[in-house]
């Protein structure tokens, strides 16, 4: 069963600045009795979400109002200050995607690369599968990615993020890619990723995608649940297909 | 056996807590052992402490109390490096666990996870105050244990508002005020005027230990004309003597040592006044000022944050004045000296107070309650599941970085047809000329000892270099970490494995110097197996330790590079240790020798030293420790890069 559980939780950023990062100083302080105080900013505040299988969560809301600070708290990067977190199935995050790119391998090695860094075996088959996907030369897997273009460098990223199916999808915007052509091929492949997953929360700014996509649209401000509303689902795009899959 | 029928019959409660009758007396203690006493129908209770006397195992009122080797006090804990194994020993035992905190040696062993099974119940007697200076260490291991804690019992719901901890899990905490059973106190044959006529007893009861504030009540005794008379035994015994003799007040002030229970009795019952000059919220609740309520005395107690003051509320039972101001306790005390009216009426609401409010009974059925609820309720699923995911997290966190090191190695190999070969290059002639070089210093057969040489500079590459990537591993690969949401402890762990993979390179030096110089004897090469593994764990562990420090602390980079270089000049990597006149202290203070040693002493068919293998596996375990600790806060690690 996948699920995700936040209850009151909330997070204290530190604001690490230029002298927090000196022990030095830090012991000095304590010898003079300067208590350097700490700046901290709640970057989450009193969150409470719950999601259950099927849920399409968007968090919408202006820069610095702690949506991808709570995808990343829901990833694990950042430990809750206070509160309770629960999480079964196990998560992807997609927040950024050039993570762990090593330009001066080739294509082929990457992509086995980064599929052990999400914990997948690479097979032939499999990254196969995900260059038939980019529709590039088939010859390319064996060049290095610093001589792709930028948009080609990021047909292999995306198709290689969105190869496997996860039971959580956490996207920091919706994954764009600029190539006109490619771009319709893109969205049905990410697409049918979101409809695959049990659970979807997407981060973003543009209102009538999270709209299309999500259940549920949960505005934060300043860190806070300002507001949720319940998205009524009209027959919609993912809805067809996963339809269509059926 | 016997007990063993009796465990069917009654739930068995392990009671955790650093010392026990009759090492020390006190306020914890006595609500330990009468939680023991009152709850004997319902739990079969078990006493697991640290002691510095030898005997081990005893039965005291039924209570089966065993104690753990300690080797005396460090900051306020007992050292006793046992406990931790011998609590987790008898975790499985128990059908609950009742912590009595703070006591950060077990919240070691609740924070690594160890008897997640067994419901835990954690009494919290004080916060940290003495140690402030640690709590950023001991935090983060009181607020695990208190995550898995099924019930947090308070004796007064002002601990759960005044402590931030606590606040965390308000809904825990069970609010359980100590009770005191008030028939032993019935001493009304005496009245005071009886026995002690001069009207001017003060009594204080507690260790003395510099938080209960006995040198404010010593200091207040100068200027008034009342007597002290202070129960109890500590440290501070030395300074409080002195203080008296400097004062003169050795004919009004007396230190009474250690008393039994029933002389405690007896005194509280002849004193006119009680006093509790704490200092400090370590005293949470004082439940020597409950003792002297339920005897009817009026008390003298401070404003503390904590339950201290609503125990004996100021102007019904007390008289409540600021810590650590002599003048106004002195005056405090003497007002109620020279009114023997009002120490009647106090008195007579102290004792009211503590049979109604404080019973023995509600304690008791306090305890009992929330003990039942948590043996009843199972383990909570969520936190399960949590922590089995990190369980199995390991071994794809190995796996991960087993890949990531692979690629880096074969990083090298780009463009290079010798990759990382070339470094091996560099490393013979660095083993050439520095072996012509020592050959001129010493007269020893310098070809015989080129290979030895060479390895030892192999593994202390291997050990630099994996310090010195771990100090910016973490910088390194902070969108892996904040992205791909990849635990830090990965990349740490990488840094090893890339310099082993790097090491292996290198090691063909020494392995054909080895062949070509030296008569061929396999039989060392086994026994010096265990010694590098021993080294190569070290390593990792000092390297997780300083990785991880030196990304939250920028400055510390030049500070490890610089040790690395005196430690490599001040440790027999390049000269051996009989080649200087024998064994300088220095060198055998220093680790590095023991860690070296162990291993290369079989490879020249000598034999290691046992102090050298002790050396090791003490350094070994401090550092396992720290890694254990630097794992806890590596989950802070997002934040730092």
């Amino acid at each position: 069963m996948v699920s995700i559980s936040l209850r009151n939780v909330c997070l204290d950023y530190p604001l690490y600045g230029a002298y927090d990062f000196s022990l030095k100083r830090r012991l000095l302080g304590h010898l003079i009795r300067e208590q350097g105080e700490m700046r901290i900013i709640r970057a989450v505040d009193n969150v409470s979400i719950e999601a259950e299988a099927g849920s399409r969560i968007g968090l919408a809301g202006p820069n610095g109002s702690g949506k991808s600070t709570l995808l990343r708290l829901i990833a694990g990067v950042y430990p809750p200050s206070s509160g309770s977190v629960a999480i079964k199935g196990n998560v992807v995050p997609l927040l950024g995607l050039n993570a762990g790119v090593n330009l001066d391998f080739v294509a082929e090695d990457n992509i086995a690369l980064l599929l052990r860094i999400s914990g997948r075996k690479p097979s032939r088959a499999v990254i196969d599968e995900i260059w038939a996907f980019t529709e590039l030369e088939e010859r390319m897997q064996r060049l290095p990615l610093r001589m792709f273009s930028s948009g080609m460098l990021m047909r292999v990223l995306f198709a290689t993020a969105t190869a496997f199916p996860a039971d959580i999808l956490l996207l920091d915007e919706w994954l764009s890619v600029v190539d006109e052509r490619f771009a319709e091929k893109a969205q049905t492949r990410l697409l049918n990723l979101v409809s695959q997953a049990a659970i979807v929360i997407i981060a973003s700014h543009d209102q009538p995608l999270l709209r299309r996509t999500c259940t549920r649209i949960i505005n934060l401000d300043h860190g806070r649940v300002a507001s949720t509303a319940v998205v009524e689902p009209p027959s919609t795009h993912p809805f067809e297909l996963r339809e269509k899959r059926a | 056996m016997n007990s063993a029928s009796e465990t069917t019959r009654r739930p068995s409660v392990l009671h955790i807590f650093k010392i026990y009758y009759p090492d020390l007396f006190g306020g914890t203690l006595t609500v330990i052992r009468d939680i023991c006493a009152s709850l004997r129908d319902s739990f079969a209770s078990a006493v697991l402490v640290c002691s510095q006397s030898s005997k081990r195992r005893e039965v005291i009122n039924d209570v089966e109390v065993e104690r753990v080797r300690s080797f005396g006090n460090v900051l306020s804990l007992p050292a006793a490096p046992a406990y931790p194994w011998r609590l987790w020993r008898r975790i499985p035992e128990h059908d609950l666990l009742a912590l009595h905190a703070p006591f950060p040696l077990a919240d070691l062993v609740f924070a690594f996870g160890f008897g997640r099974k067994r419901p835990l119940v954690v009494h919290w007697h004080a916060d940290i105050v003495t140690h402030a200076g640690l709590r950023w260490f001991i935090e983060p291991l009181m607020r695990r244990t208190l995550r898995r804690a099924k019930a947090i019992i308070v004796s007064d719901h002002v601990l759960v508002d005044n402590t931030p901890l606590l606040r965390e899990f308000e809904d825990k905490c069970h609010v359980v005020p100590f009770g005191i059973d008030t028939t032993t106190y019935d001493w009304s044959k005496i009245e005071p005027h009886h026995v002690n006529d001069r009207g001017r007893l003060v009594l204080a009861c507690g260790r003395l230990v510099p938080y209960k504030g006995f040198d404010v009540l010593i200091r207040a005794a100068a200027a008034h004309n009342f007597e002290v008379w202070i129960i109890g035994e500590g440290v501070e015994r030395p300074r409080l003597e002195q203080l008296i003799r400097e004062l003169g007040l050795r004919n009004r002030v007396r230190l009474l040592g250690s008393v039994n229970d029933c002389e405690r009795i007896k005194l509280m019952c002849i004193a006119d006044v009680f006093v509790m000059p704490s200092l400090t919220n370590a005293e949470t609740f004082g439940l020597a000022q409950l003792e002297a309520m339920a005897a009817g005395r009026p008390v003298v107690n401070t404003a503390l944050d904590t339950a201290v003051p609503r125990v004996a509320r100021h102007g019904m039972e007390a008289i409540t004045v600021p810590p650590g101001d002599a003048g106004k306790l002195g005056d405090a005390i003497d007002t109620l000296i020279r009114d023997p009216e009002r120490r009647r009426r106090m008195g007579l609401s102290a004792r009211t107070r503590a049979v109604t409010r404080y019973s023995a009974t509600a304690f008791k059925e306090g305890m009992e309650t929330v003990y039942r609820e948590a043996i009843a309720t199972p383990c909570k699923e969520a936190t399960a599941t949590a922590e089995l995911r990190q369980a199995s997290g390991w071994p794809d966190t190995v796996r991960i970085a087993a890949a990531l090191a692979w690629s880096d190695m074969r990083h090298r190999y780009v463009r290079s047809l010798l990759g990382p070969f070339w470094m091996s290059l560099q490393m013979a002639i660095v083993v050439a000329v520095l072996g012509s070089v020592i050959g001129q210093m010493s007269n020893a057969g310098v070809l015989a000892r080129l290979p030895m040489l060479a390895l030892s500079m192999t593994a202390w590459t291997f050990l630099n270099s994996v310090v010195l990537d771990a100090t910016t591993a973490l910088q390194g690969s902070a969108s892996l970490i904040r992205d791909r949401a990849l635990p830090p402890v990965i990349f740490l762990l990488q840094c090893t494995f890339r310099q082993a993979l790097f090491a292996l390179h290198n090691a063909c030096v020494p392995l054909i110097l080895w062949l070509v110089l030296t008569p061929r004897n396999f039989s060392g090469a086994l026994e010096a197996v265990p010694g590098l593994l021993l080294f190569v764990a070290c390593t990792f562990a000092l390297s997780l330790v300083l990785g991880a420090m030196a990304t939250r602390y920028r400055d510390l980079k030049p500070i490890i590079e610089s040790s690395l270089m005196l430690a490599f000049l001040s440790s027999p990597v390049i000269w051996s240790s009989d080649m200087i006149n024998h064994r300088s202290t220095v060198m055998r203070l220093n680790p590095l020798t023991h860690l070296f040693a162990v291993w290369r002493e079989p490879l020249v068919g000598g034999h290691v030293d046992t102090v050298s293998i002790v050396y090791v596996l003490v350094a070994l375990a401090l550092l396992i420790l720290a890694s254990a600790l630097t794992l806890v806060h590596l989950r802070k690690a997002a934040f730092w890069i």
